[in-house]
């Protein structure tokens, strides 16, 4: 499995203005084929259904075209004479940003009428300048958009939001005038400081929560905040099933014993083996079980045991959900899916011993055999969760 | 005298089948007995895999396997001597 020589996080977090169900702000993020990424913020005027149909139809035009390699000043230009003009704001209906990076890490990004994005390098923000571009809109309005074009380094962080953001707290009397952008990017700065390692996802996450406190948990306007994360993946090896033949036992205790990354067991004979090959003792925690789902295990230089179908079948469930944020408390499948979610690559070494007990027909018919259920997981972290994900049986 | 040493199976078809609460067994264990036994938990025994006649939740006591495990069952073999 040769090594991905970026890896491109991306994740957003997002909470509607109070009382609405639907936010405004509309976040649109795409893989194409050659591993190139494009990602669209819109934010449209207002807020709740209609704002969001108009944001929605702004980033679908604009990530259509850019993903379709129309060129992304072309792009701008169709969607701002497409976009009507509020008459009354003399405004237009959804601000957009929008950002592509190839995989040779050149990024060009548009932004009209959003906030200015932040580039974090080395634990500094980096001022990028902005080539400013005027089209003149259907309705003879002048229209200004930034546009960008720099290369991304490893660990390089960008991170676009609404106005929900810097806007927030706005008429408190802590922040008369709103949190800022000057203090949205200190306050990234330092977090990322403090977290080098951090993910896009608690990232966006964080900035998002502050912005909702700062609005007195009761959000003036929708808050959205998308992170984008430039790093060498994050591996995860999930080995699970005993080897059909017995004579494979070692290879398997070395594949995992090899392997650079974040390491989980799924199954107690597997867990065995393992411990028996490379003589490394298990405990099993019974003092602590959770989730209703059988105990996890302790076993030096492995990061999670778990057993194997039940906490596999669940753990496919949480990743299918809608929303999954983790679950309180933890238990070994929600571990488990957070696992997988805070790391990039996931490979997968399933065992083909077909395992006895689970042909039992007393046992619940929810049960799906091994081979399926990770096949399932696997489907939907790359699908739902835009993950990479191999597989190799033994 | 030795502490016995009771050992219940944390694996799947054993938690399934009646292991879930087994494994909650220190809870349920009288004063007297409690001092006397170490109770741990253990990865699948492996007492399910071809075995028609024994069904499972498994329980180790010392050397002795116990199927169809249950509090009762337990309670049994701890006090016949």
């Amino acid at each position: 499995m040769s090594e991905d020589p970026l890896f491109l996080e991306v994740d957003y977090a997002q909470k509607c203005k109070k009382g609405n169900i639907v936010a405004g702000d509309v976040f649109l993020s795409t893989r194409t084929g050659d591993d190139s990424v494009v990602t669209v913020l819109a934010d449209g005027l207002g807020s709740g259904i209609k704002a969001n149909v108009l944001a929605m139809l702004t980033a679908k035009m604009a990530s259509g075209f850019v993903l379709n390699d129309m060129d992304i000043k072309r792009s701008a230009e169709i969607i701002i004479n497409t976009l009507p003009i509020c008459s009354e704001r003399k405004i237009g209906y959804s601000t957009f940003s929008v950002v592509r990076i190839e995989r040779g890490k050149h990024v060009k990004v548009i932004e009209y009428d959003n906030p200015s994005f932040i580039l974090l390098r080395d634990g500094n923000i980096v001022p990028v300048t902005p080539e400013k571009i005027a089209f003149t809109g259907i309705s003879n309005r002048e229209n200004i958009v930034q546009y960008y074009s720099f290369n991304l380094e490893y660990g390089d962080r960008m991170i676009f939001f609404s106005d929900g953001v810097t806007q927030s707290g706005m008429g408190s009397v802590n922040t008369p005038l709103g949190w800022g952008l000057e203090n949205v990017g200190l306050y990234i700065r330092d977090i990322v400081r403090s977290d080098p390692g951090i993910s896009a996802r608690n990232l966006s996450r964080m900035i998002v929560s502050r912005a909702n406190a700062f609005d007195g948990y009761a959000p003036h306007d929708d808050i959205t905040c998308e992170a984008v994360f430039c790093r060498r993946p994050r591996k995860l090896l999930v080995a699970t099933g005993p080897s059909l033949l017995p004579e494979r036992d070692g290879e398997m205790a070395r594949i995992i014993s090899e392997f650079g990354g974040s390491k989980a067991i799924c199954g107690g004979t597997t867990t065995k083996i393992v411990s028996r090959e490379l003589d490394i003792p298990v405990n099993v925690d019974i003092t602590n079980i959770t989730g209703n789902l059988p105990p996890e295990s302790k076993m030096q230089g492995i990061d999670l045991v778990t057993e194997g179908i039940l906490t596999l079948c669940r753990t496919s469930e949480l990743l299918d959900r809608e929303t999954y944020s983790g679950e309180m408390p933890p238990n070994p499948a929600s571990r488990l899916a957070d696992m997988m979610l805070n790391n990039d690559i996931i490979h997968f070494l399933v065992g083909t011993k077909i395992n006895e007990a689970h042909q039992d027909p007393s046992m619940p018919q929810e049960i799906e055999i091994r081979r399926s259920i990770v096949k399932k997981i696997m489907r939907t972290l790359e699908e739902k969760h835009f993950k990479k994900t191999s597989l190799h049986f033994i | 005298m030795a502490k016995r040493k009771i050992t219940v199976c944390a694996g799947t078809a054993c938690y399934v089948l009646g292991g879930a609460n087994l494994l909650m067994l220190a809870e349920n264990l009288p004063k007297e007995i409690k001092n006397d036994v170490e109770i741990t938990g253990s990865p699948c025994l492996g007492l399910c895999q071809n075995n028609s006649k024994n069904k499972p939740p498994f329980v180790m006591i010392d050397d002795l396997a116990i199927s169809e495990a249950s509090i009762e069952k337990i309670l049994h073999e701890l006090t016949k001597e």
